[in-house]
């Protein structure tokens, strides 16, 4: 399998609010996160990230304030709300049923039809 | 919800908060990377301005995330907005020249629309000022007063009110003696308006009847300019027409109904026992207010019924077509029946102005497009996609419509005054016309839409080619056929309908010259005329009457530069109008048949001489007719109709209610004094002659006591007036000699219509050429700068100034044809609109296209002239040079 995987259309979403809900997280950071729980094999467009974290804040799944960055700089932390918790839930159990249909119909063999 | 809510307005409140947090978070993402990369491959390969550098690029396009951004906030759009209407504004103050052009063009369609539809709007749609005006209906058709005192007594669903517009009233006994215009009004004329007096009050019921009818209720102007505003004038008597009538009221400044011209308001004078006054008197103009829980339909039926049978209470039979077609229609509609084509018309020319406006600027805006190429395709570089960029040249087309629109409104403001000069004075409502907030509701909107129109073919070509473009290779090579077809579509359309309202104007131009060019069969120059009106009262002595008049003319006559001087109670094409009927010898009047009705004309002997009038036949008038069995002149026509198998003269008729027979003693020919192409109006048999003697008894009885004085002179009106009023005022300083004009003036009077009409077009038609020209011309010399490269190729090949005049012309003369060709195929289809604004012209006149054609062909041709003579003074050397 390529080290690099393209996203997936949409999901890039889904994967903001599973970063952030481990812990609030700057944009730089909401990057490293994904790249590291995905073992550095997702490539993901720096400049597409503020644009979704701009979305996900105004449809208020996340917030957002100001705080220090582990080398003392000021730096824009987001973490999970309750509205988000309860979307990354839905979305994460959508995700799932579908990966499963997905993957149940082209695992069919001739045999089976 | 909430949160979208909060985060839309934090973003519109703190927008400069936001967009230095976004700098800082995006400036804050890649100064931590650029350290991670610097902790990852540090050492002296790579320094901290390279990682900077890599940080970037691994990051992409900041503008294009930073636009996202604030999309994804929502706020995008108005931040936008408010930025491109910023990029715009300072874009347009850097072309001045472009800006300029195409303001001025805006302007002046906007503007030409605004001033028309500020008449449209004050005329035609604006309640009347009136309480409840919705319950207020015209039932058209007319009614003498007997018929209107029976509709008042028996219509249920109405209250109806009556009026008679142009009487006149000799004002005596405070200084010069003055003519006024009056209007004869039922007693509930105001109540049933709602209208309210400033000062005093209005008439009461039942002070329409003889004997309880003298009183007056006055205009505002009036009241200001004769009694200085005096309000002690209230309860007092002036006298009109030699009549003491008692002032019962003063009416605000804006009323005024029915017409502006309307100086006093007198109540009718209902006398049963007066048969003629009160069944074949003045015909009344009806309205009336719905009564409560009433509806329009319900009256419209209950009119009819009551027309069926108001017949029967004449005192004699009443032709079938008399108010066969009655009807009732909303007041609003019914006073302006007459104007409302006239004013579509005109919307519907400055609408043409207007497209041609906008085809104008969006032509102006492709060929600009074309310079901006390379400022477009940097934007799409920096991250702006289509519909951004679509959408920011959108603005800058809004904005400069809506500058275009300031501007306008401005022109329309001068627009409306002369308007309002150019229009016929008697145009109903026209002082209500003015521009206030609705007019300017519709020039915003207006501007707006013509922004889009304009702008929406250039934005979405421009975007188009900023795709299809790279940075490099704009502006090279051959001129873009797309955009040049375009272009020249454009053109085509604008050459199209400036030929259409071109037509327009020739048609009504011609129409209105073969109606003044008319021959009227009077002599129109060197006659001077105005009105010698005692009152009533004093010419019921006919022979004091008489002899006043008799006096006068010979005094006027006996003035230096005076040839000749008579008098006729009803001057040729005035408006004015004296019926009556006659039986002819040896033909008894039938009962069922009604008598030949003719206009009947009281002159003075020396009339048709100093109106320049042959005599066909027989004599015209002598001193000794005043004496003598009374004798008649009759016009050819009414000769022939009322004799038709042999010569007239020597007949006898005489006048319904008369016993002495009349001799026909000559014949004259038809003249165009009704209108420019009748000499009496549809319903009438004829026009007749006879001398003004103790024996000219019109229909109500008496002599004529209104008189116009006709004079054979070259001096100017202001001479006649100084005259006049001297020598008036020594024979009887009670009366007014009014309304002194030269024949020339009356006949141009009665034109108005047709002729501000006329002009209005003529004015469209050249604003419609001018820009037709600019466009044409615009689309040549871009050509031309395009293909400068082509040209001089070809001059190096060895082309000569010939083959490139004719490669430009070629160009231009086809936009001209195909142009021309369309437009006359509108103009087929369109001008038949106009017909019931034309006399004696077809709206097909093929003279007329024809001529339009040809103007149009050869303007076209004047604004190719300049880009041709640019193309063929190209140098080769530095046309390839060029780029």
């Amino acid at each position: 399998m390529d080290k690099n995987m393209e996203l997936l259309q949409g999901t890039l979403d889904m994967l903001i609010l599973k970063a952030v809900s481990l812990g609030p997280l700057h944009g730089y950071g909401v990057l490293l996160r994904i790249q590291q729980i995905s073992k550095e094999r997702l490539e993901i467009q720096q400049g597409s990230l503020y644009p979704a974290l701009y979305r996900l804040e105004h449809q208020g799944w996340i917030a957002s304030e100001w705080g220090e960055s582990e080398n003392k700089r000021k730096a824009k932390y987001y973490r999970l709300t309750a509205a988000g918790k309860r979307r990354l839930l839905a979305e994460t159990e959508k995700w799932n049923r579908m990966a499963n249909l997905i993957a149940g119909i082209l695992s069919t063999k001739p045999e089976e039809v | 919800m909430w949160s979208q809510l909060r985060s839309w307005a934090r973003g519109l409140t703190g927008r400069t908060a936001i967009e230095s947090d976004m700098d800082a978070e995006l400036r804050f993402h890649i100064e931590a990377r650029a350290e991670d990369l610097l902790r990852e491959h540090g050492g002296p390969g790579l320094t901290r301005d390279e990682a900077l550098r890599q940080a970037r690029l691994e990051f992409g396009a900041v503008d294009k995330a930073k636009e996202e951004c604030r999309e994804s906030r929502g706020v995008g759009t108005i931040e936008s907005f408010v930025q491109d209407l910023k990029y715009g504004a300072r874009v347009l103050r850097k072309n001045p020249g472009f800006t300029a052009v195409a303001v001025m063009t805006l302007a002046l369609g906007i503007g030409a629309n605004t001033a028309i539809f500020s008449l449209v709007d004050g005329i035609l749609l604006r309640p009347l000022p009136f309480p409840q005006t919705e319950k207020l209906v015209d039932v058209t058709g007319t009614y003498p007063k007997g018929a209107f005192v029976a509709m008042r007594e028996r219509v249920t669903s109405i209250e109806p009110a009556a009026y008679a517009e142009g009487h006149e009233f000799n004002l005596t006994g405070h200084s010069d003696p003055k003519r006024l215009t009056g209007t004869l009004v039922s007693a509930e004329f105001f109540s049933v308006l709602g209208a309210k007096p400033a000062l005093g009050s209005t008439f009461l019921a039942g002070q329409d009847h003889a004997g309880q009818d003298n009183f007056v209720v006055l205009s505002d102007s009036l009241w200001q300019r004769r009694f200085g505003s005096d309000p002690s004038i209230i309860g007092h008597p002036i006298s009109l027409e030699g009549v003491n009538r008692t002032v019962v009221g003063v009416m605000p400044a804006d009323f005024r109904f029915p017409s502006a011209k309307t100086e006093v308001w007198i109540p009718l004078r209902n006398d049963p026992s007066d048969t003629h006054s009160y069944w074949a008197g003045d015909f009344l103009n009806i309205f009336g207010r719905l009564r409560e829980g009433q509806t329009l339909p319900r009256a419209r039926t209950e009119i009819r019924m009551f027309q069926a049978h108001v017949g029967e209470l004449f005192p004699w039979p009443m032709p079938q077509s008399w108010n066969a077609n009655i009807s009732v229609v909303p007041l609003a509609t019914g006073l302006v029946s007459d104007v409302r084509g006239r004013l579509v018309l005109l919307l519907g020319a400055v609408g043409l102005i207007l497209l041609i406006a906008c085809v104008n600027v969006a032509n102006l805006a492709l060929s600009r497009a074309a310079t901006r190429e390379k400022e477009i395709a940097v934007r799409t570089a920096m991250g702006a996609g289509r519909t951004r960029l679509v959408r920011q040249l959108l603005t800058e087309s809004v904005l400069l419509a809506g500058i275009g629109g300031i501007v306008g409104v401005l022109l329309a403001t001068e627009g409306l005054q002369i308007l309002k000069i150019a229009l016929p004075p008697d145009t109903p409502r026209l002082a209500e016309a003015h521009i206030d907030w609705r007019v300017m509701l519709f020039t915003g909107a207006l501007a707006i839409v013509t922004g889009f129109l304009f702008g929406l073919a250039p934005a979405l070509h421009a975007s188009r080619t900023a795709i299809a473009e790279s940075l490099g290779s704009a502006s090279r090579g051959a001129a873009k056929s797309v955009s040049q077809a375009l272009r020249g579509a454009l053109a085509t359309t604008e050459i199209a309908l400036a030929v259409l309202l071109v037509i327009a104007a020739g048609l009504l131009i011609r129409s209105f010259w073969t109606v003044s060019h008319a021959n009227l069969g009077f002599r129109v120059a060197t006659t001077a005329t105005a009105r010698i009106t005692p009152n009533e009262e004093f010419c019921s002595d006919a022979q004091r009457c008489i002899s006043f008049y008799r006096e006068l003319v010979q005094r006027i006559e006996s003035h230096p530069g005076v040839n000749g001087a008579a008098l006729i109670n009803t001057l040729p094409l005035d408006g004015r109008i004296a019926k009556r009927s006659l039986e002819i010898e040896g033909h008894p009047p039938d009962s069922s048949a009604p008598l030949p009705l003719v206009w009947l004309n009281v002159v003075t002997p020396e009339y048709f001489s100093v109106m320049s009038m042959p005599i066909s036949s027989g004599r015209t008038f002598s001193a000794q007719d005043e004496t003598s069995a009374p004798v008649a002149v009759m016009s050819a026509a009414t000769a022939h109709r009322l004799w038709p198998a042999a010569d007239a003269v020597g007949h006898h008729f005489r006048f319904s209610g008369e016993q002495e027979w009349r001799t026909v003693v000559g014949v004259v020919p038809d003249t165009r004094a009704y209108s420019f192409s009748q000499n009496a109006p549809d319903l009438f048999d004829g026009v007749i002659y006879i001398p003004f003697t103790t024996k000219a008894t019109m229909e109500q009885g008496g002599i004529p006591s209104d008189m116009t004085l006709t004079i054979d002179t070259r001096l100017d009106d202001r001479q006649v007036q100084e005259i006049l009023r001297t020598t008036v005022a020594q024979l009887n300083p009670e009366v007014p000699a009014s309304d002194v004009r030269s024949m020339t003036r009356v006949v141009a009077d009665s034109v108005a219509t047709p002729a501000s009409t006329a002009w209005l077009f003529v004015a469209f038609a050249g604003v419609a050429l001018l820009l037709g020209v600019i466009g044409i011309y615009g689309v040549l010399s871009f050509l031309v700068a395009k293909r400068t490269r082509e040209i001089g190729i070809r001059m190096a090949l060895g082309a000569q100034k010939r083959d490139v005049l004719w490669m430009v012309m070629r160009e231009g003369l086809k936009y001209a044809l195909i142009g021309i060709s369309v437009g006359l195929v509108f103009a087929l289809l369109a001008t038949r609109l106009l017909a019931s604004e034309l006399y004696g012209v077809s709206p097909v006149d093929p003279l007329t296209f024809a001529f339009a054609a040809i103007v149009m062909g050869m303007v076209t041709m004047a604004a190719c002239y300049i880009p041709t003579r640019r193309a063929m003074k190209t140098d080769p050397l530095i046309a390839l040079r060029h780029e």
